[in-house]
C-alpha cells in the first residue's frame, strides 16, 4: 500500500514491491499487483499499481490558516498522503501563527500548497487518540460506536458526535 | 498564501461521488473522525478509500455504506478497541465493498 502511494507521489504507473512472493495477493487482485520482468537483467519483480487519490483527509495538531501542518507525535503514512493525493484536506486540533512554522521549518511535514481547505475542529479525532492532546481511547463513545453500527443506528450516534460542530 | 480556513460542512462539499481518498491516522490514532461523520450526512456513494493501516475514520465511511472499494494494509482498531465493526459489515456476507489488500 505504501509503495502504491509512493508511486502515486512520484508521478510514476506502478512501483516493484518487495516481499510480496509467495501471497495469494498477486494473483486474486490483477488489477493492483502484477509480475514484470526487469529491463535491465530479466529479473521477475512484483509491481503494485499506483494510487492516485482525490483528496487526502488528515487530522493534524496544529496548522495555519494557510495549510501549513504540524504533526506532533506518530506521523504514519500522512505526510506521504498528502503528497500522492491531487489535493490535502486538514482537520486540526488549533490554528497557530505562521510563526510556528517559521522558528523550525522542518518540523512541517505537509506544506501549505498540498492543502485546499482546513477546518479547525478540536477533539477531530475523538472517540479515538490525538496525541499528545487526549491520550486515551473515549470508551463509552466508542462503545456506543460499535452498538451504532450493528444497530443501524450511525445517523444517531454522527448527530451525538458532531452537536455544534458543523 | 491564501487563508483556506472552512466550516467543517464546506469541507465535506468538496467530496463527490466516486473519488478515492486516503485517510490519514491509524487505528484508533489521529485518524478524522469527525470529518468522517460530518460525510456520514452528505448524499456522496461509490467513494473508494485507501490507508497502510485505516482505522475509525475508515472504519466509519465503510459502515455508512458510502464506499464501493478499501485499499488497505491492515484494516482494524487494534487491541481492546477490537476489529472493524463497519468494514466487516461491509465486506462480510454479501461482500458489497471491494477488499483490496496490500501488505
Amino acid at each position: 500500500m505504501i509503495h502504491a502511494l509512493r508511486a502515486g507521489a512520484y508521478g510514476i504507473p506502478f512501483m516493484p514491491v518487495g516481499g510480496m512472493w509467495g501471497s495469494d495477493l498477486i494473483a486474486i487482485r490483477p488489477e493492483f499487483f502484477q509480475i514484470m520482468k526487469s529491463p535491465f537483467d530479466g529479473t521477475e519483480t512484483v509491481v503494485v499499481n499506483a494510487l492516485v487519490p482525490d483528496y487526502a483527509i488528515i487530522h493534524v495538531q496544529e496548522a495555519d490558516i494557510y495549510g501549513n501542518c504540524r504533526i506532533l507525535g506518530p506521523s504514519y503514512q500522512d505526510a506521504l498522503m498528502a503528497r500522492a493525493a491531487k489535493k490535502t484536506i486538514i482537520t486540526t486540533e488549533r490554528i497557530v501563527g505562521s510563526y510556528r512554522m517559521q522558528e523550525e521549518p522542518k518540523l512541517t511535514s505537509i506544506p501549505h500548497f498540498l492543502v485546499e481547505a482546513v477546518v479547525e475542529l478540536p477533539g477531530g479525532a475523538k472517540p479515538g487518540i490525538c496525541y499528545p492532546e487526549y491520550q486515551a481511547v473515549e470508551w463509552d463513545k466508542h462503545k456506543a460506536y460499535q452498538k451504532a453500527v450493528k444497530a443501524d443506528e450511525l445517523g444517531k450516534y454522527a448527530d451525538m458526535m458532531l452537536e455544534g460542530r458543523l | 498564501m491564501r487563508n483556506k480556513l472552512v466550516s467543517l460542512s464546506q469541507a465535506t462539499d468538496l467530496i463527490k461521488d466516486n473519488m478515492l481518498l486516503a485517510i490519514g491516522g491509524n487505528a484508533m490514532h489521529r485518524t478524522p473522525t469527525l470529518f468522517s461523520l460530518a460525510l456520514s450526512k452528505k448524499p456522496v456513494k461509490n467513494l473508494k478509500v485507501c490507508g497502510a493501516a485505516p482505522g475509525l475514520a475508515t472504519d466509519i465511511i465503510l459502515a455508512n455504506m458510502q464506499a464501493d472499494t478499501s485499499y488497505f494494509g491492515f484494516s482494524g482498531l487494534e487491541n481492546e478497541a477490537g476489529l472493524s465493526p463497519g468494514m466487516r459489515k461491509g465486506m462480510e456476507g454479501e461482500g458489497k465493498i471491494k477488499a483490496i489488500e496490500g501488505s
